[in-house]
Formats: C-alpha cells, sequence, structure tokens
C-alpha cells in the first residue's frame, strides 16, 4: 500500500482524498495555488506545496510543478480528483514514466474516452445503444445539414473533446442548426482546444441515468445508477439514487440491462479503476450511451451511501494492485435497500440567474443529525475565491425509503446556515417541496420547466 | 521608579506574554507596550512621563531604548520570489562558489540560484537591480512557488 500520496486538486475533493488517505494511515502532500493557500485541504494534509498564482492555468494544470511538488515530498502515488488533470491522459504518462501511479485508469483508458466520437464507435461494437448520430466529426454547414435531416430534428452538436455538460448546442430545425454548429466550435475551442464537433439526435424530456464502474483491473463491477436529471445548463444539481424511473414497475429490467451495458462498454476498453457511464434514457425506457467519465464524479457520495462502498479508498487499492473485497452479488442485494439524494450547493444566487457569488463567509453552519452526511471545505471565515468553480459544498441526505431521504434533505437544507455569500440552498429546498419532484416525476427539462413556473419568485431568469 | 524597576517589568512581561502594562502613580505615569511586526524580536517600547511638568507633553515618549529595527522587510527591500516547485541550489555545481552572496550587486538579468525541478537545472534570474543584503532558504532545500529566496535592497 502507498505510504505517501499527493492529491492534485483542491477544494472538497482534495479533502475527500485526504480523508481516505488518513483513514489507511496514508501521509499526504497538498498542493496548493496563492488564492487557496487558508484553504481546508492545505491545513490537513501533512505537507503542503505552493506551485502558482490564482489562475488554474498556472497551477492546478502546471504538471511540471505538480511532479515536482511529488518528487520533492517522496510520494508514491498521486490522486488528480476531478476536472482538472484527472482525464488528461498525458499527465496520467508523465506519472508513470516518472514511476509515480496515477490514481485513475490508464492514459489508453482515457483517450479511448475522451474522444467523443471514438467513445460512441467503440461502444458500439460491444453492443451498447448509443444514439443516432454522424459517424463522426461534422466538418461543415452542409454536412451538419445533411446529418440533420439524416438523423430527424430536434438534434444535439457536441463538442468532440467536451465533457462536463459544456459545448452542448440543440437544434430544433435547420435555421438554428447552422447557430448551434457554429457555437459548440466556439465553446468547444475556448473550453478544450477543440473545435471538432459531432451531431446527436436529441432525445427530448431525457432522463439522466449515469452507472458507477469499479474495477480492479481482474474485472469490470457496476455499483448501480445514479439519476442526474435535475441539471440547469447541463450542470448537475440534484441526484439521487435508486433512480425514480427506475423503480417503476414499466422499468423492471431497466436497471439489469443499462447495468450489464455499462459493464460491457467498460471491459471492452479494459478498463480501470473508478469511471461513470453516462446514458439518455427516454420514458419508454430505451437508453443510449453518451459519454464516459474516466474519474471520480462529483456525485459519488450518493453510490457511496447506497451500496456501503467507500469508492476514493478502492480507488487507491485499486491503484495499489489490490483486488476488490466485493462481488457483484454483494452489491446488487443492497441496491434498493436505501435511499440516498445529493444537493450540490453552489456559492451562486439562484434570484439573479445563478450568477457566481464568491466572498466571505461570514457564518456557516453545516447539517448534521442521523442520515446527514455533508463533504465541504468551507467554513466560517473562509474566503471563496473567484477563480475556480462554485460548488462549496454537497449534502447527502439517506433514508430506507425515498420519502424518508427527501424529508431528512428538506430539514437539512433548513438548518444549513451559510451567511456572506448567496448560495442555491433556496432553490433546492423549492425543487424538494415540488410535487412532480416528489412523485419522482422528472427528467432533464425538469429545471427549466420548474424556473418558469416559479417566475415571480425568481426575477431575473 | 528606577530603570532597574522598569527592566524587571519587561522581564515579567516578556516571561508572561503580556502586551501592555500601564502603572500611574500621582504624577508618574509609565505605559508599556509589548508587540510589532515581529513580537518575538521587537524590544517593547516604553513611555514614561517626566516626574516634573515639562514643555514637552505628557505622552512624548521618552528615551528610552530604541527598539532594535525587528526582522521584517524594510521599505527599500524587495525579495527575489521561486517561479517554480524545485529544489534550491546556491552554486552551479557543488564544488563551485555560489552565484551570489550577501554584498553582491544584481542586476535584472543576473543569474542568482539553481532551482531544481524534475531532473532539469533551472538557473533563476534575479529580475531585480540593487544588492543581495539575505539569503532566505539554505542550499539543497524545497521550495515551492512564490517562496522568497533572496532579500535585495533596491536602488
Amino acid at each position: 500500500m502507498f505510504e505517501k500520496i499527493l492529491i492534485a486538486n483542491r477544494s472538497e475533493i482534495a479533502l475527500r482524498v485526504i480523508r481516505a488517505c488518513k483513514e489507511m494511515g496514508i501521509r499526504t502532500v497538498a498542493v496548493y495555488s496563492q488564492a487557496d493557500a487558508d484553504s481546508l485541504h492545505v491545513q490537513l494534509a501533512d505537507e503542503a506545496v505552493c506551485i502558482g498564482p490564482p489562475r488554474s492555468g498556472e497551477s492546478y494544470l502546471k504538471i511540471d510543478r505538480i511532479i515536482s511538488a511529488a518528487e520533492l515530498g517522496d510520494v508514491e502515488a498521486i490522486h488528480p480528483g476531478y476536472g482538472f488533470l484527472s482525464e488528461n491522459a498525458h499527465f496520467a504518462e508523465v506519472c508513470e514514466s516518472c514511476n509515480i501511479k496515477f490514481i485513475g485508469p490508464t492514459a489508453a483508458n482515457i483517450r479511448a474516452m475522451g474522444d467523443k466520437i471514438a467513445a460512441r464507435n467503440t461502444v458500439k461494437k460491444a453492443k451498447v445503444p448509443v444514439v443516432p448520430g454522424s459517424d463522426g466529426p461534422v466538418t461543415s454547414e452542409d454536412d451538419a445539414k445533411k446529418w440533420a435531416r439524416e438523423i430527424g430534428y430536434p438534434v444535439i452538436m457536441k463538442a468532440q473533446s467536451g465533457g462536463g455538460g459544456r459545448g452542448l448546442r440543440v437544434a430544433h430545425n435547420e435555421g438554428t442548426l447552422i447557430k448551434a454548429f457554429h457555437a459548440a466550435q466556439t465553446e468547444g475551442q475556448a473550453a478544450f482546444g477543440d473545435a471538432g464537433v459531432y451531431l446527436e439526435k436529441y432525445v427530448e424530456n431525457p432522463h439522466h441515468i449515469e452507472i458507477q464502474i469499479l474495477s480492479d483491473g481482474r474485472k469490470v463491477l457496476h455499483l448501480g445508477e445514479r439519476d442526474c436529471s435535475i441539471q440547469r445548463r447541463h450542470q448537475k444539481l440534484i441526484e439521487e439514487s435508486p433512480s425514480p424511473l427506475m423503480q417503476m414497475k414499466e422499468h423492471k429490467n431497466l436497471r439489469r440491462d443499462i447495468c450489464k451495458a455499462a459493464v460491457r462498454a467498460a471491459e471492452t476498453i479494459k478498463y480501470v479503476n473508478a469511471g461513470t457511464i453516462e446514458f439518455i434514457v427516454d420514458d419508454r425506457g430505451n437508453f443510449y450511451f453518451i459519454e464516459m467519465n474516466t474519474r471520480v464524479q462529483v456525485e459519488h457520495p450518493v453510490t457511496e451511501e447506497i451500496t456501503k462502498v467507500d469508492i476514493v479508498k478502492e480507488q487507491i487499492r485499486i491503484a495499489a494492485g489490490e483486488e476488490l473485497p466485493f462481488k457483484q452479488g454483494d452489491i446488487d442485494a443492497r441496491i434498493g435497500k436505501t435511499y440516498a439524494i445529493e444537493c450540490r450547493i453552489n456559492a451562486e444566487d439562484p434570484f439573479n440567474n445563478f450568477a457566481p457569488s464568491p466572498g466571505k463567509i461570514d457564518l456557516y453552519y453545516a447539517p448534521g443529525g442521523y442520515g446527514v452526511r455533508v463533504d465541504s471545505h468551507c467554513y466560517g471565515g473562509y474566503t471563496i475565491p473567484p477563480y475556480y468553480d462554485s460548488l462549496i459544498a454537497k449534502v447527502i441526505a439517506i433514508g430506507p425509503d425515498r420519502k424518508t431521504a427527501l424529508d431528512r434533505m428538506s430539514r437539512a437544507l433548513d438548518e444549513f446556515i451559510i451567511r456572506g455569500i448567496k448560495t442555491t440552498i433556496p432553490f433546492q429546498k423549492m425543487v424538494l417541496k415540488d410535487l412532480n419532484f416528489r412523485r419522482g416525476r422528472y427528467s432533464t427539462n425538469f429545471v427549466e420547466t420548474f424556473m418558469a413556473a416559479s417566475r415571480g419568485t425568481m426575477q431575473g431568469v | 521608579m528606577e530603570l532597574d524597576n522598569i527592566k524587571e517589568i519587561i522581564r515579567l512581561m516578556k516571561q508572561n506574554d503580556l502586551r501592555e502594562f500601564e502603572l500611574e502613580n500621582g504624577d508618574f505615569k509609565v505605559r508599556i507596550k509589548r508587540g510589532g511586526v515581529e513580537a518575538a524580536q521587537a524590544a517593547p517600547s516604553v513611555m514614561v512621563s517626566p516626574p516634573a511638568p515639562s514643555a514637552a507633553p505628557a505622552s512624548a515618549p521618552a528615551s528610552a531604548p530604541a527598539a532594535p529595527a525587528p526582522a521584517a522587510p524594510r521599505v527599500n527591500t524587495k525579495d527575489i520570489l521561486s517561479p517554480m516547485v524545485g529544489t534550491f541550489y546556491l552554486s552551479p555545481a557543488p564544488d563551485q562558489p555560489p552565484f551570489v552572496k550577501v554584498g553582491d550587486k544584481v542586476e535584472t538579468n543576473t543569474v542568482v540560484c539553481i532551482i531544481e525541478a524534475m531532473k532539469v537545472m533551472n538557473e533563476i534570474k534575479a529580475e531585480i537591480k540593487g544588492v543581495v543584503t539575505e539569503v532566505l532558504v539554505e542550499n539543497g532545500k524545497p521550495v515551492e512557488f512564490g517562496q522568497p529566496l533572496f532579500r535585495v535592497q533596491v536602488a
């Protein structure tokens, strides 16, 4: 087992990894930008190295400085967290060449799934259904029009090197198609350095269901699904498991089929470590592969709570060459026995078009009690820097059934006090009271519809 | 009050980590305050009112021992900061003399040290002009981004 690990990340996920390491007796090295000198992960790590000025491009994305810090700290492995370098195949390779274990999949795994077009083609060969789409990149306006006519509107343009819900544009007709084509290209170039785009059929009222995968290199297991349909502009706000859709009688085989497909997709590329396969599911239970995320995800606690598996610890164990200590049957037996729901609390003002709200937290009181988990790096007096994402806390509520979990979440949000900045808590509280949400009747257009209906309360939207 | 008494008060303050002491006795008033930029090193400032009325305002500081300059950066010095993460070396090679030492003049292009990162020896330039007053890192020690390496008295 490793004796020392460097965490190449920040905020709540760095804290999450440090916690797992501490429990395993592994010493930790944190890296931080000058904007994060007061961050909790820096305080709790055994050692900390400043690697640059505030901007990510000059700190958390600086491979040379991170490797240098790793060598100075004499670490054996690096955990990349999510975002930043976690899905950077080149970084994974640099780690290997420096004899430092990258805690995650292989560089080949990352490449196979990083190119979204290649990923579609790969899983198609494993008989995993994919959304009908252009077989390769769409290179011109005429190309886009031709494919859209063949697939049938509505369609969605996607950035080839995209991810995290960015570089996506829906088009309902030829008129808006051209705009969508150029917009996706521009965003792809700006966010991912690649202007390549492809086209897919846009499944209306889709449910976003993702399957957690864990592989120790000998066998690939799934840990059930997460329903992440509650999104705003493709950014997840609430996630839950089991998915209300999958619990419906008419979809009783859906979980079995979709999880099998996910495992097949991972096996096809000989995937190692933790990953998540995202699917779009329509109301009839047809599911289609969208993409695979070759990293641990923000919403991993939802799966941890329903399967009683510490995903970050398993990532570290797998990287150290150990076998998974459970079988698929063990996991299957746990699915359905526990319900978990997570709210992503962002430093954003939901009553002002979710404008970012960085700044100093004057008062911070996190909820607790039976069945409530809070993963956060924030504390009273902490100043949220404006240079990074706006996630400040994840609240997870657990219960033996969905109603208990929802009630518990409402209770937890009611006692979560954060003063000094605006947060999305009021918004999530409203969603939790919504009748359709409570009935489990929602798809990815829920937030848009909900906000339109609540326009009186949410002016400026 | 004798100087010895004041010395004793100061000693007791240090010993018990007290910050302020004030004593008023008729016309006599003494106020002693510890602390400053480098609290451990700043000498306490002592204000003693003269026993007899004088033209000077009562709050004028007495000519007590002047506080020695604490080891904080002076207004006209600048630090050379590390632009990378690595191991700091004062000389081009172990058997060679250091690039710079205290008292040396540096220009913007003067190589002041080497920072080794991932087996690459990077020559670090001063980027400022002046005279080296302090070497802030020991040879062979790790340095992080932004860490002060040298103190330079700028023109």
